[in-house]
């Protein structure tokens, strides 16, 4: 037989496509939270701003443990997750998120510029990349959801990590509630990672149109489907398209307002990326034949 | 050691469910939780049309991704090749059953046990089988093994109208299961996920 | 009454008894813990079902359990009715009940018990059907017969003197299927069935060609599905016999001339030609060129083709008056009617005939009989038609062709008891005609006596769609009584009788209504009283399991207590009867419809309890050790038929080839009518079964597009009822072809309809709304409703989307076939998106 479209199954008694719908909101806030969080450590540890790199600190823990241990069936029981890290990314991402705290703490509490700090400062800056992908191969760690199964992934989680926390910085420095040495222009920066992520995003979607049937599904969940309408207007109209205009025509001289509005605007289209990400994960068919 | 596998022949089955309801029955799983299934599946235009039914259930796989996933060590692996889950441990991450490519695990909601299937009215035999689940963990297809450690064969093949399901022993050559396997080529679901499924299919 | 005694220490056990989750009761044993049922299974030691169980077996617990079970008698507080209505149960103790219940139906029967109309549907129990005529009414008023066929129990019977028929599955090599779940999803016996007919299938490399509009399981698993419109399957299969007969010329001949009337001699007119001094009918001997009587032992050759003139007579052998008939009903004529290639048509019949190895012989414990391994089955979808007689007899014609009936490989009688009771020598070296195996036939009247005007169908079996219209207008027949009051047992009338708003209207009228029943129903929510009934897990019965392939009884018993203040239906009725005063004409009844021997009959004026009527039951069918009790530790007595007893029982007799016996029945029907002075067509008793251009089906105006077709939920539902268990009920919710009516997506593609949209679907007679669900496995010109979206019932677990099939169906003396009485079950319909 040819011609035949493979159906979404849903619930429904019937062989075809199916969309995983246990992983949705919650862990897209975790995510969302553990990528700016461990961005806005970075960025602080960069620009040293200890009191930023405790708040980036306290949004992962908080925030994305929070997310994370509300997504549990039994909270209560959160930590036996800690139990399998030889296997499980999930234990890993604990176990990861654990040491990264602890680095990140004695890396606070020392005596600035001393040896130690310095040491710390370095193990701290590769905690926090850590963080920021560990979370990528949770996803990626699925093989039975192609979309996820790439190693683009953990790439692109590092890659909103560290655009979240330069869109963070960016409201803090030009919003006038933190002062910096300026090392790097912020401005260029937050543009040239939106593009950069924009580039990721575009290599990420383009590389699944020659990728399985099941992939493909996902895709055409993502720009033609249900989750079509989410998808241009939150991520690409308001994440990205209205952060570049904004930072490209008014930019830090639009003042406090501007600069709230192109975070706000990055944060929504980064949350929403990665929640449609998960929405729109796709198994083949249980048998694999996609046609009988 | 055995290792317990299921051939389901899809040339006998014809769609019935018995073994859907046979398994509701057996396991008494919640509302809208089914362990196994029959799918439908179709192809081809009319008047050509082909329409197929695909028996589903966990496919206690050799190499299962759910076991490799699982942070809290609740998802095991018995020795006989029965992957199981210890509602005790689990924590309710849902990991097994995103990384389940054949979408056989799920999470029992909380709630449901005290809902029922009459919309809370819990049945005599809904407060007996209820007592065994838990709220807030993955469930799934158990191979029936408390049957099978009687010496019994799962709900689902026990019924089966039209024996299109055979259970036995995958190590054992001269099993019911390995011959039909090697006399009627079969085939494990989704080969490519390189699961190891103990179940096959014929065709 | 007593129950069974169940000890305390049996704390976990398994009991064996009967399944009533359809009519045909498999073996089942039930797992009990503290008192609490655990699992149903099949019974393995039963050789029916060895094990098997199908999915409704399985939900038999959730029914038990359902919280909305009639848990004491109620009654009524709301005067108001209607569907949704509520009726404000109350409570009622069974004393106060049965008097209110007795004292009503004591005056109905005082003045005129007519009056009271009865809806018993209680499948098992087919020896309480008869109450009525216990309390002196005759009206049916409920479908039982139209969902498996008035037109196919009596044809049965009348050709082989079985009750119903199905395929040889232990030897058929080529079995064609036509509308009908035999084998798949549902009939005789579904469990067993499907394991006997997967074995074929597999095991023996058995071929199977489907035919239905919509591809069902079974064309599903067949290995070619002709997709056909409804109501012309006569057409498809008349095509083939004509491929037979004047195309390739290729019949048992011999099975023809030694075991069928089809060398008889006929006269103009249709009727034997008889020897004018023996009265015998005669035959043509070929080698003797001369007439000769049809048992006389000289004749060497048995005429089947030739015209011959006997005693100045023109005559003619049945076999060639087929043939002749069938001269015009060539493939490509019949192509344009049921829309199957003509190609197709000469294919198959090719195949058919060459399975069939006219000629062959096999041995089977030691005899020897004719060996046909290709043959016809079907089942209401082809033959539930208002030309029904003709459906059914055209697919036994050709049957009958190759001779497969009633061999080993062929088409096989069953009975609906043991069989050898009905195959008995009629006149003329025929087989007696046996139309009447549920009931006796109602002895003509006119005007008539029933409402479904049974006096007017001698060889029929209950019209029941026509009593809500001769209630209405009782001056048509000059019915000279109005119902008003009506019993409904483990029935619903409602929901199940087409012509659903005349039926309504009836319910509007009547004045008492009182039902027996475990759960409300549709029918039952506008009763004034509801006795509740025992659950088939608390109750006693013989419970009959109908051949093929086996025979016998398995006992259904008690496996827990009454979960309620409930009581068994049969006592229930022996109560009533009491209150009523039929008491003596109940047990009467009883002892003819249980099969009682003398010894075991009823006393007059006594009430017998269910379980004792049981045992007098069991003891009068296998002898004096062989009560109750034995059924209690044994559980069935249910084994393998015999070769003698399946195969050619009629041996020696001769069986129904050119019916002209229809031309009898239709000349005394005539006769009756002229002294009544009313007027009867009688056309329809044709003795060669014919394609009739005059169809009302198809006659049924262009605007009217498509035809639209309801079917069985495949396994998961018997007739209506099983959509409030919540097992069923998330399975039926899951499967496509049960969540909206079935459009083919290139039909829904030009009407601009897509899956999901909600449609209006009307025919002449009625109009339903439902949503749509396309697909590509039905065929475009058809549309197709599953039964399990058929229900409004307030029980709270139901979906209610109430696209209930029969109130698009005629319910009127045109759509029906006079003959049998069945109604016409499809219909044409147009749609559009709303």
């Amino acid at each position: 037989m040819t011609g035949q479209t493979v159906p979404m199954a849903d619930e429904e008694f019937v062989m075809g496509f199916r969309k995983q719908n246990v992983w949705t909101k919650w862990i897209a806030l975790a995510f969302f939270f553990g990528k700016v969080g461990s961005g806005m450590f970075i960025l602080a540890v960069l620009l040293n701003t200890p009191l930023i790199a405790l708040a980036g600190l306290a949004i992962e823990n908080v925030g994305k443990g929070g997310s994370l241990i509300i997504h549990l069936g039994r909270p209560e029981r959160f930590w036996r997750a800690v139990s399998r890290p030889q296997s499980s990314w999930i234990s890993r991402t604990v176990w990861v998120m654990g040491v990264f705290t602890l680095i990140a703490l004695l890396y606070l509490a020392m005596p600035q510029g001393s040896p130690a700090w310095q040491f710390f400062k370095v193990l701290a800056l590769i905690g926090g990349v850590a963080v920021a992908i560990t979370d990528g191969f949770i996803m990626n760690d699925s093989p039975a959801i192609p979309l996820w199964n790439t190693p683009m992934l953990p790439f692109l989680f590092l890659l909103y990590s560290l655009l979240g926390g330069t869109s963070v910085f960016f409201f803090l420095v030009y919003g006038g509630w933190v002062g910096v040495t300026p090392l790097i222009d912020l401005e260029t920066l937050e543009t040239v990672l939106i593009i950069i992520n924009l580039m990721g995003v575009a290599i990420y979607l383009a590389s699944l149109a020659n990728a399985t049937a099941t992939a493909r599904e996902s895709l055409r969940l993502l720009l033609r489907g249900q989750y079509s309408t989410m998808f241009y207007g939150f991520v690409v109209a308001i994440g990205f398209i209205l952060t570049l205009a904004l930072t490209l025509f008014l930019g830090a001289s639009g003042g406090a307002l501007v600069v709230g509005l192109i975070t706000l605007a990055d944060l929504i289209g980064h949350f929403f990326i990665f929640y449609l990400l998960l929405l729109v994960g796709v198994y083949a068919p249980v048998t694999g034949k996609l046609t009988i | 050691m055995a290792r317990f596998g299921m051939v389901v022949d899809l040339k006998r089955c014809v769609g019935c469910n018995a073994c859907t309801l046979a398994c509701k029955a057996e396991n008494g799983t919640p509302p809208g939780i089914f362990f196994t299934k029959v799918l439908e599946q179709l192809a081809g235009q009319y008047p050509i049309v082909k329409k197929k039914f695909i028996p589903v259930l966990c496919n206690h796989c050799l190499n299962a991704p759910c076991v490799r996933v699982c942070p809290s060590g609740a998802t095991r692996k018995r020795d006989d090749g029965m992957v199981l889950v210890d509602y005790d441990q689990c924590i309710g991450c849902k990991a097994c059953a995103v990384a389940c490519p054949y979408k056989n695990r799920e999470l029992l909601p909380q709630g449901k046990l005290r809902q029922g299937h009459f919309k809370g009215h819990l049945t005599p035999f809904e407060k007996v089988k209820y007592s065994k689940f838990q709220e807030g963990v993955v469930i799934k297809c158990t191979f029936c093994c408390d049957r099978v450690d009687q010496g019994l064969e799962p709900s689902c093949v026990n019924t089966c109208p039209a024996e299109a399901r055979v259970f036995g022993d995958l190590h054992n050559p001269e099993s019911k299961v390995s011959r039909l396997i090697r006399q009627r080529g079969g085939f494990q679901p989704m080969s490519e996920a390189n699961t190891d499924p103990s179940v096959y299919y014929l065709e | 009454m007593t129950q069974a005694a169940f000890s305390p220490a049996d704390k976990d056990r398994w009991i064996k008894s009967a399944c009533k989750m359809c009519l045909h009761g498999c073996g089942i044993r039930v797992n009990v813990r503290d008192g609490v049922i655990l699992k149903i299974e099949g019974d393995p030691d039963n050789p029916n079902n060895m094990g098997k169980l199908c999915p409704k077996g399985h939900s038999g617990i959730m029914r038990h359990y359902d919280p909305n079970r009639i848990k004491t008698p109620i009654r009524r507080t709301n005067p108001n009715r209607g569907p949704g209505v509520d009726p404000g149960w109350e409570p009622v103790s069974w004393d106060e009940a049965l008097d209110i219940v007795g004292r009503r139906l004591k005056k109905i029967r005082r003045e005129d018990p007519r009056k009271l109309l009865v809806a018993i549907n209680d499948f098992q129990r087919i020896h309480l059907w008869g109450w009525g005529a216990a309390f002196g009414t005759g009206h049916y008023f409920t479908t039982t017969g139209q969902f498996c066929g008035a037109a196919y129990h009596p044809i049965n019977g009348i050709i082989d003197g079985a009750f119903a028929s199905v395929n040889d599955y232990e030897h058929c090599n080529y079995w064609i299927q036509i509308g009908g779940g035999d084998g798949f999803s549902s009939h005789l016996h579904v469990a067993g069935s499907i394991k006997r007919m997967a074995d074929a299938r597999v095991d023996r490399g058995m071929k199977l060609v489907a035919v239905d509009p919509r591809m069902a399981a079974y064309c599903a698993k067949a290995d070619e599905w002709i997709p056909i419109l409804p109501g012309t399957d006569r057409a498809f299969i008349l095509g083939m016999v004509h491929v037979m007969l004047h195309e390739l010329n290729r019949y048992d001949a011999q099975f023809i001339k030694k075991h069928t009337n089809g060398p008889y001699l006929i006269a103009p007119g249709g009727r034997l030609f008889r020897c004018r001094e023996t009265q015998k009918p005669m035959v043509w001997d070929g080698g003797d060129n001369m007439a000769k009587a049809y048992d006389d032992p000289t004749v060497g050759d048995f005429a089947l083709e030739g015209r011959f003139v006997v005693d100045g007579a023109e005559v003619t052998p049945a076999f060639q008056l087929i043939k002749d008939a069938l001269k015009d009903h060539t493939p490509e004529r019949m192509s344009g009617i049921c829309d199957v290639p003509a190609g197709t048509m000469r294919r198959i019949a090719l195949e058919f005939v060459e399975a069939a190895r006219i000629g062959s012989t096999v041995m089977i414990e030691g005899k020897q009989y004719p060996y046909r391994p290709a043959a016809i089955n079907f089942y209401r979808g082809a033959i539930g038609h208002c030309q029904g007689t003709h459906d059914h007899s055209a697919i036994k014609l050709m049957n009958m062709l190759v001779g497969n009936i009633d061999v080993p490989g062929g088409h096989l009688g069953v009975g609906l008891d043991h069989r050898l009771l009905l195959i008995e020598p009629g006149p003329d070296g025929m087989i007696k005609p046996q139309p009447h195996i549920l009931h006796p036939p109602a002895p003509f009247s006119c005007p008539p006596q029933t409402l479904q005007m049974m006096e007017f169908f001698p060889i029929g079996l209950d019209p029941a769609h026509l009593v809500a219209h001769n209630i209405l207008h009782p001056e048509e027949w000059g019915y000279d009584f109005k119902p008003e009051a009506a019993l409904i047992y483990h029935a619903n009338p409602l929901k199940n009788i087409n012509g659903y708003h005349k039926v309504l209207e009836v319910f509007r009228m009547l004045e008492f209504i009182v039902a027996i029943d475990i759960l409300p129903n549709e029918s039952t929510e506008w009763a004034d009283i509801i006795l509740p009934d025992h659950s088939y897990l608390e109750s006693y019965m013989m419970t009959l399991c109908e051949p093929p392939v086996i025979t016998g009884h398995t006992l259904r018993q008690p496996v827990v207590e009454p979960m309620y203040d409930t009581r068994d239906a049969h006592d229930i009725l022996t109560d009533i009867s009491h209150g009523c005063g039929c008491l003596d004409e109940f047990n009467g009844l009883l002892n003819f419809t249980m099969f009682l021997k003398p010894e075991y009959y009823l006393e007059p004026g006594r009430k017998h309890t269910a379980q004792e009527c049981l045992d007098r039951m069991a003891k009068s069918i296998y002898g004096p050790e062989m009560g109750l009790d034995w059924f209690r530790q044994n559980s069935n007595a249910v084994r393998r038929q015999k070769p003698g007893e399946m195969y050619m029982p009629w041996d020696g007799m001769r069986i129904s080839l050119y019916h002209e016996y229809f031309l009898q029945v239709a000349g005394e029907l005539e006769e009756k009518f002229r002294s009544a002075g009313r007027q009867w067509d009688t056309s329809s008793y044709h003795p060669i079964p014919v394609w009739n251009d005059d169809h009302p089906l198809h006659r049924i105006p262009a605007e009217y597009d498509l035809y639209a077709i309801n079917f069985k939920a495949e396994a998961v539902i018997n007739h209506h009822e099983n959509t409030t268990i919540p097992w069923i009920n998330e399975l039926v919710s899951n499967i496509p072809i049960h969540k909206g009516v079935l459009i083919n997506t290139r039909t829904a593609r030009e009407k601009g309809i897509s899956t999901g949209d909600r449609i209006s679907i009307e025919s002449p007679f009625g109009k339903v709304e439902g949503l749509a669900r396309v697909i590509e496995e039905i065929h475009p010109r058809v549309i197709g409703i599953s039964n399990a979206i058929a229900r409004w019932t307030m029980h709270p677990v139901e979906r209610k989307m109430n696209v209930n099939f029969n109130r698009l169906l005629p319910a009127s003396l045109e759509f029906t076939d006079l003959v049998s009485g069945h109604q016409e079950t499809a219909v044409k319909v147009r749609i559009s998106k709303i």
